[in-house]
């Protein structure tokens, strides 16, 4: 599994003793922040700036190119979207590419040869991306049985939106992802639970919505286990989940799918007994095992979150 | 020949060393007549050796030949999956159709049958694991624990596979389910001659059915042999962990309450009442 997403990582950093409202307000904050900046410059001084947090996390940088890895395809299709449909600002390159009947077959191949090959390789997105070029490149000798020309023209707007927009990606995956490798998924519940206390007061559950996260985040390792189960049960009865027509694929999933629910309604009955043999009452007040506390560094990292957002509109300006 | 492990070493993957699950286990089942249990302590590798058999792992190294069949990455693992059945843990939780008879078919179907052949299967299979014809037509959700499981087992025996493997099939049921369930793999085992091969940790079920024992400790198989030499060796149990069956104990306190010699190494009531004769 790929999921960075509440995977906490114990280490001994600044931000991991962070108090988890404080962490998580600065996050919403910074968040907000990226949508205010309006230009490219002040994007990259924040990228800097989320770098540096990621360093004194003491995690090592290895997983947060995991984590950015599995959105490579957007940044890719994002940058792609900008140079084909932004013509505004200078023009910046501009070229023709025959499409002929020869370049079709050779991308045919490509493509043909990157769908055999690709179980093979570790960092597949740079194989995607070298063979998109190669067909790109492919596109530029005129080798006969013409099709259609279709002219590439880039403009500096594109280059400058495109940027903009693949830093702001990187800051908003990077900083989520300090948010869950920092914290432990029951202080960041709690924290979620009293970040959101304001909303009690117009009747939302908040205590009930927290603890509906903490069991949805506890039995993920659960369910995805007894998934396994069930996928080789139905394989040893003859379900070859690799291979099938679509309509096997439909049955194949229904094999699955089925099982897994009935699994989940007789723990989520279970789990409901043992929560109420416990005394467990939606609504009640409860205590919990750790009572949070502001230290210092929690209102200044606050204060300095607060204090970004009119500081880069005053840039701005 | 049926199933043949040669120096087969298996490693779940993961971060990191990880342990062995499996280390150089070599052993080979004949595909009828024999009635094999599996012990051992938890994660001494039971499960990860059984699911080889089924093609469900494949080895880090080692060769594993299933009737002629390699099983390695890229070879096409389902004609094994055919000859040889593996009923799981719970197996109930792998019912999934509209009807009783709809999932009995379903491996059937898999494996190539029409849809008439999987029928004719289901009411032939039904009757055996001791369910009548009326039960096709229901649904598996409503049926109580020990129907589900039969209704499961059903399922892989639709199949027809010709070595029968079972993972702690009587965990769960009532000491009666349990007994009944045990006598239908026997019933299978005698009627059919199939292989059976089963993970427990019951020493009764051992003593009672198995002609063959594997033990299995710290992913590496320590005994292969016959329940006897298994049971009447004390050093053995006890470096493996393993205590004795009930009767084994109630001529063991016999013996010692009576000051007598009578052959403790008993698996069935017939045996006891010969051996107490002798009193």
């Amino acid at each position: 599994m790929r999921i960075i997403i509440g995977q906490y990582l114990p280490a001994d950093s600044w931000i991991h003793k962070l108090d988890p409202r404080a962490k998580l307000i600065a996050l919403i904050l910074l968040i907000a922040t990226t949508f205010v900046i309006g230009n490219l410059y002040t994007m990259i001084g924040l990228l800097v700036f989320t770098i540096i947090l990621v360093q004194s996390s003491k995690i090592p940088l290895s997983r947060f190119i995991k984590g950015i890895e599995s959105l490579v395809f957007l940044l890719f299709f994002t940058v792609i979207f900008q140079m084909l449909f932004n013509k505004n600002g200078t023009l910046l390159f501009s070229t023709d590419l025959n499409l002929t009947w020869l370049n079709l077959g050779i991308i045919v191949i490509l493509i043909v040869g990157y769908n055999l090959v690709k179980k093979m390789i570790k960092r597949r997105f740079i194989f995607f991306l070298a063979t998109v070029a190669l067909m790109v490149y492919s596109l530029t000798f005129d080798m006969g049985g013409l099709i259609k020309v279709f002219n590439i023209s880039i403009y500096t707007d594109a280059v400058k939106f495109a940027s903009f927009l693949v830093t702001r990606i990187l800051i908003l995956v990077s900083l989520s992802s300090l948010l869950t490798l920092t914290t432990k998924p029951t202080e960041l519940n709690n924290g979620l639970e009293s970040v959101l206390k304001p909303f009690k007061l117009i009747k939302v559950p908040t205590e009930e919505i927290s603890m509906m996260i903490s069991i949805a985040l506890r039995f993920i390792p659960t369910l995805l286990d007894e998934a396994n189960k069930i996928i080789k049960a139905q394989a040893s009865r003859g379900v070859d989940f690799k291979e099938g027509t679509l309509r096997q694929k439909i049955v194949q999933i229904i094999a699955l799918l089925i099982p897994m629910f009935i699994i989940s309604f007789k723990r989520a009955d279970d789990l409901a007994n043992a929560m109420e043999a416990r005394s467990y009452f939606p609504g009640k007040p409860r205590s919990k095992l750790v009572d949070f506390k502001f230290r210092f560094v929690d209102y200044a990292v606050l204060t300095f979150a607060i204090a970004l957002i009119p500081s880069v509109i005053l840039l701005a300006i | 020949m049926g199933i043949k492990f040669k120096n087969v070493n298996y490693k779940y993957p993961g971060i990191g060393e990880s342990l062995f699950a499996l280390t150089d286990v070599s052993l080979s089942i004949e595909p009828k007549g024999e009635f094999i249990a599996i012990v051992g302590h938890t994660g001494s590798g039971k499960s990860t050796l059984i699911q080889h058999m089924n093609a469900l792992l494949i080895p880090n190294s080692g060769d594993i030949d299933v009737f002629g069949n390699i099983v390695k990455k890229g070879e096409k693992l389902t004609p094994i999956r055919k000859r040889v059945g593996m009923v799981f843990q719970f197996p109930e939780y792998q019912l999934f159709e509209e009807t009783v008879e709809k999932d009995i078919m379903f491996g059937p179907l898999n494996f190539g049958l029409s849809k008439e052949e999987a029928r004719e299967k289901a009411k032939d299979v039904i009757k055996v694991v001791g369910l009548d014809e009326s039960y096709l037509s229901r649904s598996p959700f409503n049926l109580s624990g020990g129907e589900m499981r039969r209704v499961a087992i059903a399922g892989i025996l639709a199949m027809e596979p010709e070595i029968l493997v079972l993972d702690e099939p009587t965990v769960g049921l009532d000491p009666q389910g349990q007994k009944s369930i045990m006598d239908l793999f026997l019933s299978l085992h005698k009627k059919f001659n199939k292989t059976i091969i089963l993970v427990t940790h019951n020493m009764d079920v051992v003593s009672e059915y198995a002609n063959r024992v594997i033990v299995m400790k710290k992913s590496k198989l320590v005994f292969d042999g016959l329940p006897v030499d298994l049971f009447g060796d004390d050093e053995l149990l006890q470096s493996y962990d393993l205590d004795i069956p009930k009767l084994m104990k109630i001529m063991r306190s016999i013996n010692s309450e009576f000051n007598s010699k009578l052959n403790d190494t008993v698996f069935n009531l017939d045996d006891v009442v010969s051996e107490l004769k002798k009193l």
